[in-house]
């Protein structure tokens, strides 16, 4: 078959299990875990690829794909329903009778050559499917086209203290990178990478399939691809971006960025400049009652609630039911959850759902500079009357 | 219910809405925080498994058609001739239908004929309901009667002119028929929803058009049963009926679905009503605002108090305004301090900072869509 030609591919990996969002993620790919109201993670990272003018995307999954299938389904939100390109879920080996894990990221990748082989673009672009953050690819591939690099690494700067959480990127004054150290000990620069890259297809193609051959490596972008790319002369450079971006992948952090999206002038504002819209998958939801009785602060609540308790610094998403007397404080509560009579909840997340019956207490409050420990009640889970959870307790 | 067809009027009361009604045709009219008065007919049609929808439209049919599309939210899309805008125009009539027979005549040796469908429920966009359309369907085939027509008691109060009203007898027979009349309390008005065979319905059509005959209810329905020509069956509906036949009627069922049990009939289980989607973020409620008793859709900013109103998708309302009882369509931005009681704010409409604007239940204050005040 002749296909047309793509200038860029992008490839989302995830796969990921995301062990540390726990309970959340019992049946649900990291990337489907609901945020913000009326998304859910990935929605974050396609919608930055169709508002970069990319329109094909393939994302690599293993671990409990179903559900992500099924919220993916042709592509149509996010207008990737194409005959040519569009969005395309690759499990390990669709289609082959061998059945295999992927066994790293780039294994992810190498698994799936023929995908990309079909539409011959001259970049790859590599995502992670555990990010919050908008923005504009088409700049950062503009970027390495005009410095001729065979990869381009997005990096952020990060305080210098926390820089030996992350992997670095030591460059040169003009971008190129000269060292990458995975979690250094001590840090020589600030430049975290943010696990996006654009890759020349061919330089890529041809490491992928050496690093197969390795019996060694791990197949590993970060600790096996990128070093191998660097170490062989090739020209590695940094893109610098600015603005918000956050890795969800621990409860903290995420119940951190659902509460980011708070406030008149919010850390993230999903509205933005309106220019790049954050497209989900809708469902025909009335929209939303708020009682009487209700005490709605500085929060966000999404279409199809009913509202009669009341709901401070939190995020309400989709069809949920929030009854009278119930108190909700720095909580994200995910969809489809019915909150009964008299529930009160403070710093938790709610996953998507659950039924809390009438007299519940989830969570419990913190003073100034004591740490944070955020309370979780897993997906479809039943809290019963009266039941207690503890602050920072996972069930 | 692959043997019925759907057939909407899109227009029907355009003319007693108003300056609602002037870019817009009556179905397009926004209803409910998110939705087009189109799309509970439509839905309706769609949960009972229709398949081919014909809509009637004359004239101000380009935001229909925007909102409607294709007809994939309610998967119309899927079929050959899934939905079809029946306009005079594209039916070789040049001037306006003179009525709905005119427009069925019209579009019998088109979209009518293109359909294998036995039956055909008629339907216009408004009358606001939830309805299991398979009920009506598998009542009227039981009855054997040649024409059943959806009926709801407590609309006719003697007052309200009814486009068909109909009085049963003790046997649930219609025994009395009226048209444009203000029914007294006990007859049963229609909802403008009729079931019929479609071979019935097109051979009668041509013959009405024949005689210069137009006018559906009148010089079809109850002329023909008058003179014994029809049997007319009469369907009662139990649910929530919102007739929104008027500005004022458009005002207070706008109002209505803050009312739990309002709301909860027209939002049923198993009757989703569907609408065209929009990516919109959810609602904002700001530090110091105060909300209740509204329905708040998708978009919306809300940062001042609100009590008793409707907001559409998109509205900002800032800090120190106060609406009160109103509708509030899509996109309205609403300045500080700004006060509002008994309004009804057409889309993108813009309120400026400090603006007072009082208007009554019986007579809302109209801004039209753009207004700057």
């Amino acid at each position: 078959m002749n296909f047309q030609k793509k200038r860029c591919v992008a490839m989302l990996l995830a796969g990921g299990q995301g062990t540390r969002l726990y309970v959340l993620t019992e049946n649900t790919a990291k990337p489907a875990v609901p945020f913000g109201g009326k998304y859910r993670i990935i929605d974050f990272p396609l919608s930055n690829c169709v508002n970069s003018g990319i329109d094909t995307v393939g994302i690599l999954t293993q671990y409990q794909p179903l559900e992500l299938n099924e919220y993916i389904g042709n592509g149509q939100p996010w207008g990737l329903n194409r005959s040519h390109g569009g969005v395309q879920v690759l499990p390990p080996y669709a289609g082959s009778k061998k059945s295999e894990w992927y066994k790293g990221t780039a294994n992810a990748i190498y698994q799936n050559i023929k995908f990309i082989e079909r539409y011959n673009p001259d970049n790859v672009l590599i995502l992670s499917g555990d990010h919050i953050y908008r923005m504009d690819y088409a700049k950062m591939i503009k970027y390495h086209e005009e410095h001729d690099a065979d990869i381009t690494i997005a990096v952020r700067k990060v305080p210098m203290e926390e820089a030996s959480r992350f992997g670095i990127m030591n460059t040169n004054p003009d971008g190129s990178i000269y060292e990458f150290e995975e979690k250094p000990k001590q840090p020589k620069s600030n430049n975290a990478s943010m696990g996006i890259y654009v890759f020349k297809w061919s330089v890529l193609k041809k490491f992928l399939i050496e690093d197969e051959e390795d019996p060694n490596s791990e197949n590993d972008f970060g600790k096996n691809i990128i070093p191998a790319i660097l170490n062989s002369g090739h020209k590695l450079f940094a893109y610098d971006f600015e603005g918000y971006w956050k890795d969800v992948g621990t409860i903290s952090s995420l119940w951190e960025a659902n509460m980011e999206l708070l406030g008149t002038d919010p850390e993230f504002n999903l509205y933005g400049d309106g220019s790049a819209p954050i497209f989900a998958r809708n469902y025909a939801l009335p929209a939303s009652y708020i009682d009487t009785k209700s005490k709605n602060i500085n929060c966000l609540i999404a279409e199809g609630c009913e509202v009669y308790g009341s709901v401070k610094h939190s995020v309400v998403s989709t069809g949920c039911k929030i009854s009278k007397d119930v108190v909700l404080e720095d909580a994200v509560i995910m969809p489809n959850t019915v909150i009964e009579e008299g529930v009160i909840i403070r710093n938790a997340i709610i996953g998507e759902g659950c039924t809390i019956r009438s007299g519940a207490v989830i969570g419990g409050a913190f003073r100034e500079g004591e740490k944070r420990q955020i309370a979780v009640v897993g997906k479809d889970h039943v809290i019963e009357v009266n039941q207690v959870v503890k602050p920072g307790e996972v069930i | 219910m692959k043997n019925v067809m759907g057939l909407v009027f899109a227009n029907i009361y355009d003319s007693s809405l108003g300056q609602l009604t002037n870019k817009r045709t009556q179905a397009s009219l926004p209803y409910g925080g998110r939705y087009r008065q189109i799309d509970f007919t439509l839905s309706n049609m769609a949960n009972a498994g229709i398949r081919h929808i014909g809509i009637v439209t004359q004239y101000n049919f380009q935001s229909l058609m925007n909102h409607i599309g294709s007809g994939e939210e309610w998967d119309l899309e899927l079929e050959e001739n899934g939905l079809e805008f029946i306009t005079p125009y594209s039916m070789g009539v040049s001037n306006n239908f003179r009525g709905k027979l005119e427009a069925i005549a019209a579009a019998n040796s088109g979209y009518l004929a293109k359909g294998k469908e036995e039956y055909i429920i008629l339907a216009d966009a408004a009358v606001i309901c939830a309805i299991k359309l398979e009920d009506v369907v598998n009542a009227h085939i039981a009855s054997g009667k040649d024409v059943t027509v959806v009926v709801k008691s407590g609309i006719a109060n003697g007052k309200k002119q009814l486009d068909l009203a109909v009085r049963l007898d003790e046997n649930g027979e219609i025994s009395d028929m009226a048209v444009d009349y203000a029914a007294p309390e006990d007859y049963l008005a229609s909802m403008g929803m009729f079931i019929m065979r479609k071979d019935l319905l097109v051979k009668s059509a041509e013959e009405c058009v024949s005689h210069n005959r137009y006018r559906f209810e009148r010089e079809f329905i109850l002329q023909d049963w008058a003179d014994g020509l029809l049997s007319v069956g009469a369907y009662q509906f139990d649910e929530v009926a919102l007739f929104n036949e008027s500005t004022e009627e458009y005002f207070r069922n706008n109002l209505a679905i803050i009312d739990k049990n309002i709301r909860h009939s027209l939002f049923r289980e198993g009757l989703t009503i569907y609408t065209k989607v929009r990516d919109q973020v959810p609602v904002y409620y700001g530090e110091n605002s105060e909300v209740d008793d509204c329905i708040v859709a998708d978009g919306c900013v809300l940062l001042g108090s609100a009590f008793n109103s409707v907001f559409f998708r998109g509205v900002k309302l800032s800090t120190g305004a106060s609406v009160k009882n109103c509708v509030v369509m899509a996109n309205c931005e609403i300045g500080i301090g700004a006060q509002l009681e008994y309004c009804i704010l057409d889309k993108d409409v813009k309120i400026n900072a400090g603006v007072k604007l009082i208007g009554t239940l019986e007579h809302p204050v109209i801004l039209n869509r753009g207004d700057v005040v």
